[in-house]
Parts: C-alpha cells; structure tokens; sequence
C-alpha cells in the first residue's frame, strides 16, 4: 500500500501578462492579458512507506510545486492526491500531524530565541507529551551533535547550526512523512554531508518515507535509490538513480597523468579531450570501449598514473535534460 | 490549557524583546501626547469647557488613547501581509495543526498586554500631573463589562487587521491599503479627537463604522461616561462586528488560499 500517491496532477497558474514600456502599461489597464503556466502537468507516481525519492530538475521544472500539493499548500487544478489516506489540501490536523515540510531557505525558528523555544511551542502545537518530547529532543540532538546549543539564541548560531534546529523543530513530532526542499542549500561540504548522513539515520530508525529536492546531486546520490526527474511539469523519468546512470551516461572518463609532453593531436586521437592541463590529461571514452583505449594509452603513451571513472552524476542529469529538451 | 500554554510561550518571547515594547510604546504615546499640548493652548485662550469637555476630561481622555491605543491597537496586518503572504512565511503555518487565527492572536495578545502595562506607567505618570485621575469607572458590574469591552475590542481589531493583511492576496501593493485604513482608523476609533467633536455627519458614520468599537468607547467605558444600557449597546455592537468580520475573515482565507502559491520559496 502506497504512502503517498499522486494521480493525473496538474497545478496551473494564471499569469500576468504584460507588454513593456508605458503603452504595455496603459493597455494592461484597459485589457489585462493572461497566460497559464503549467506548473505541473498530469503527473502520476506512488511513492511507498521508508523510500527517500529524489526529485531531481532544474529551475521551474515542478518540483516544488509538486512538493506543496503533497504537503497542503497548494490546491491542485488537476486530478488527485492522497498522503497517508488524506487529501493534503483538506489539512486535517490528523494529516498534518505525521508529516513536515522543511524549506532550505525558509526558517520557522524564533530568530530571538534559543531554539528550545521553538521545539516547545511545537510541542504544544503537535500535543506532544513530555516525556516523548525530552526523548526525541535528546535523540535528534545527540545524533546531529547539538546538545550544548540548544538554549543558544538562533542568531548567534552559524547558517549549518540552524539548519539541525531546522530539522529537530521540523522532526519534533516523529512525522511519518517528511518532504524536504533543498535542505543542504548554502551549507557548506562538510555540513552538507553531516545532515545527509543524519537523514539517512532518520529515515531508518523512524521507518520515515522521504521525498527530497536538490540542486545538490551529492544529496540525492548518498540518499535516494529511486529519483523522479521532472522538468516542464512532466515526468522525465521515475526508476532506480543507477540505471538513469547506466542508460544516460555511456561514457567514461579516463585521467591520466603524463611524464612527458604529447602533442595534443595525438591525444585527441584516443577520444575527447576534457581537459590538459600538462602533466594531467582528462579525456572521454565510449563506455565500451574504455578498457580497450586505456591498454592502448598504457601501450603508447609515457604514463605515470591512470584512473578510470564514472561521469559526475551532474553531468549525466544535465545531458538527460538536455538530450529531452531535443526531444 | 494548550492555548494558554501556547499564549505563555508567546509572552516569554515579549519579556525576551522588552527593548522593542519599549521603544513601540513610547512611540504610541507621542501623538495623544501632542495633540493634548495642542487642546492646552485651545482651552489657554478659549475657556473652560470645550464641546462638553473640562480640560482635566479631555486630559483623562488624550493619556487614556496612550493605553488604549498600546493594549488594544493589533499591528498585524503588516507582518501577515508582507512577511507571510508576499514572502511566503505563512508555508510555516498552513503545515502545522493549529489555527494561524489563534497562534497570531495569542502571539499579538503577549505584546498587546506588555505595551499595555508599560503604558499604564506613563498614564499615571501624566495624570498624577494633570490631575485627571478621578475619571474612571467605579461601579463593579460597569468594571466587568468595562473589561469584556477591552476583550471585545482587542478581538475586534485584531480581526480587522487580519482582514486588511489578507488583502495582499489580492493586491500587490500593500502599503497604499494600509495607508488607507490607518487614516480612516485613526479619524473614526477617535485617535485624533473624541468623536463628540467631529461634525455630526461624521459622528454618524462612526457609529456605523466597527472603528470606534476598537477604542473610543473602551476609552468612555473605563472613564465611567457610559451606563448600564449603553455598556449593553456598545458589548452588542462589538459583538456583532466580531461576527460579521469573522465571517468576512474566513471567506477571505479560503479564497486567498488558493490563490497563494508560497513565493518565495
């Protein structure tokens, strides 16, 4: 039994619309000019109780918006969404009640206070009883190493401090569902890492379903098996993130390190340059003609080192947006 | 219980921004405050009694409009339409299982009662000067129903300023309805003068308008100028008010909802 689970979806919105200058201001005046934009546009999947989902697509592809149906905050133009057995815009208490949406760029903690004073209120808002709040607060604080910052003042805390408060206010009431909108936006590398590593314990120890959204690929490749990549409203592709790898990434990436200068027509004759930057070498290789080239560059070339690799997710995510744009 | 803790939570959150009550409250004392140096040279070379009013009524009246304004004056509609409808704040509330009305209300209610109290200080502090103390209210039935006026218009207002937030669902320019509705209030709910003073036409609009429900007859209830009957009428009419705004409150959120799309985000 599906979790959540989205049937024939389409949010539009009516847009403005205006031509420049002063006359477009006078005949908007008169004759205001409308155009709908399709958000999202008849979109269906299922999503079942423990997956993470990542949401992958560029700017105004849908997945935010896909994200505020799912979590009630959005009416949807078209068709039919359940979460839990709840239609979301409906926003019983019982329904908001086991899910939390956490906005990387919006905050909900009180900026003037320590955020114990945000987790209480939400105690007092999700009707949590005490003795689980001390619990959970002690739990999520433990696992994401917040403990002596808890009665801190939010605005003496740095951007990846507050975004643990983000998750422990947001986490306080154990939701059975979470959706998250780009939690890692603006953190830096090592923090980013730390509060993908915190999720994935989540999602294990509270059987948690989530549905993430990121720029970042490093995101969705530590935590979601299963991506749904959706650009212009429609669903590109919903499967398993290694085969999108393996059907939209069939090259490798060679790098070699020199110990003698090559003309650079000699090298392009092995494939496609990426990069030379003298004594390292980047070229790109057919995936099945990678072992084959790199015995050939070990025969006729002064190697010192080689390593062969798999594309950068972004690139393969880029050139499926790209190779679909064509389409 | 759960409201009151959530109203607690709220209040500790005033006490922690003191400064900021300080400085909001000292700024709703300066205009009563001027318009009453005004009303000194008027009666100076005027006489005793203007409208109705001695000079000491009139006092009590201007220094009464200093704590009226601080405790039952809401200063909502801004935060609600720029910060959570323009700015997409209100994504935090629509996703928790309690009522933005109420979180809001108690929220706005912990600085209301702060700005209040602190106003009190200045009130006696000036009327102990101006000798306008004796003017209040001293029957214990008009006390109770004094207070459920105070309650009454604290509601009142709030709603209205709800109301006038809701309307950046719709308009894009905030600012200019604010303008609009802060000079209409700041006529008819008798911030500038007492409402016997306006021309009578007007008078009659204010009667007709929820504004002087907010603060001009709180102001004559604590002052003891209203009996038992016209305490009935004024607590009917706020009530009234309270359910017509409501009503008008909830058809604005639902419309206003689903034309929001939590931009911003």
């Amino acid at each position: 039994m599906p979790v959540i689970s989205i049937d024939h979806l389409s949010k539009y919105y009516q847009v403005h619309k205006k031509e420049p200058g002063f006359v477009g201001s006078l005949k908007s005046l008169v004759a205001r000019k409308y155009e709908v934009v399709k958000a999202v546009d008849d979109i269906s999947f299922t999503i079942d109780e423990g997956e993470i989902i990542g949401f992958i697509g560029p700017n105004g592809a849908g997945k935010t918006t896909t994200l505020k149906c799912l979590s009630g905050l959005l009416y949807p133009t078209k068709g039919r969404v359940s979460v839990l057995g709840h239609t979301p815009f409906n926003r019983k208490a019982v329904f908001l009640k086991q899910i939390s949406l956490v906005m990387g760029q919006k905050n909900q903690l009180w900026w003037d206070l320590p955020a114990m004073d945000t987790f209480l209120l939400n105690k007092e808002i999700y009707e949590i009883p005490k003795a689980r709040f001390e619990e959970v607060v002690e739990d999520l604080a433990t696992r994401l190493a917040v403990k002596d910052i808890l009665h801190v003042p939010v605005r003496k805390l740095s951007l990846g401090q507050r975004m643990k408060m983000e998750l422990i206010a947001a986490l306080i009431h154990s939701p059975k569902v979470l959706f998250l909108d780009e939690p890692t936006i603006g953190l830096d590398v090592v923090m980013q890492q730390t509060i993908r590593e915190f999720l994935k314990e989540y999602n294990e120890a509270y059987k948690a379903t989530i549905i993430l959204t990121s720029h970042y690929m490093g995101d969705v490749e530590a935590l979601c098996k299963r991506v749904i990549v959706i650009n212009f409203g429609k669903i590109l592709y919903d499967g398993l993130l290694s085969d999108l790898v393996k059907e939209h990434a069939p090259y490798k990436v060679i790098k070699v390190v020199l110990s003698k200068k090559i003309d650079q027509e000699k090298l392009d004759s092995f494939g496609e340059t990426r990069s030379l930057n003298y004594p390292e070498w980047e070229v790109r290789i057919k995936q099945k003609d990678a072992n084959e080239t790199a015995a050939k560059l070990l025969k006729e070339l002064p190697v010192e080192d080689i390593t062969i690799e798999d594309p950068q997710i972004e690139d393969v995510i880029a050139g499926f947006f790209v190779a679909n744009k064509k389409n | 219980m759960r409201y009151l803790r959530i109203f607690l939570i709220h209040f500790h959150r005033v006490i922690e921004n003191r400064s900021r009550s300080v400085v909001w409250t000292l700024l709703s004392i300066f205009n009563p405050l001027v318009y009453l140096c005004f009303w000194f040279a008027v009666y100076k070379s005027s006489g005793k009694v203007v409208g109705d009013l001695s000079l000491s009524e009139l006092a009590s009246y201007y220094l009464l409009l200093t704590f009226a304004g601080s405790l039952l004056m809401a200063h909502i509609d801004e935060s609600v339409a720029e910060e959570d409808i323009y700015e997409g704040g209100l994504v935090k509330y629509i996703v928790r299982p309690f009522s933005y009305f109420w979180d809001l209300y108690f929220g706005e209610l912990g600085w209301r009662i702060f700005q209040g109290g602190l106003s009190i200080i200045v009130f006696v502090i000036f009327s102990y000067f101006l000798h306008s103390l004796s003017h209040f209210v001293s029957s214990p039935i008009l006390i109770l129903l004094t207070l459920l006026s105070i309650i009454l218009a604290y509601t009142l207002s709030f709603i209205f300023r709800m109301i006038l937030g809701f309307t950046a669902f719709w308009v894009t320019e905030f600012r200019g309805v604010q303008n609009v509705a802060e000079t209409i209030i700041l006529v008819f709910a008798g911030f500038v003068v007492p409402l016997q003073f306006l021309p009578v036409f007007m008078q009659k609009i204010s009667y007709i308008l929820p504004f002087a429900y907010m603060i001009y007859y709180p102001i004559l209830a604590i002052q003891g100028k209203l009996d038992f009957s016209q305490m009935v009428k004024v607590l009917s009419t706020q009530a009234v008010w309270i359910v017509l705004l409501s009503l008008l409150y909830q058809y604005m959120w639902r419309k206003g909802l689903k034309l929001f799309t939590g931009v911003g985000q």
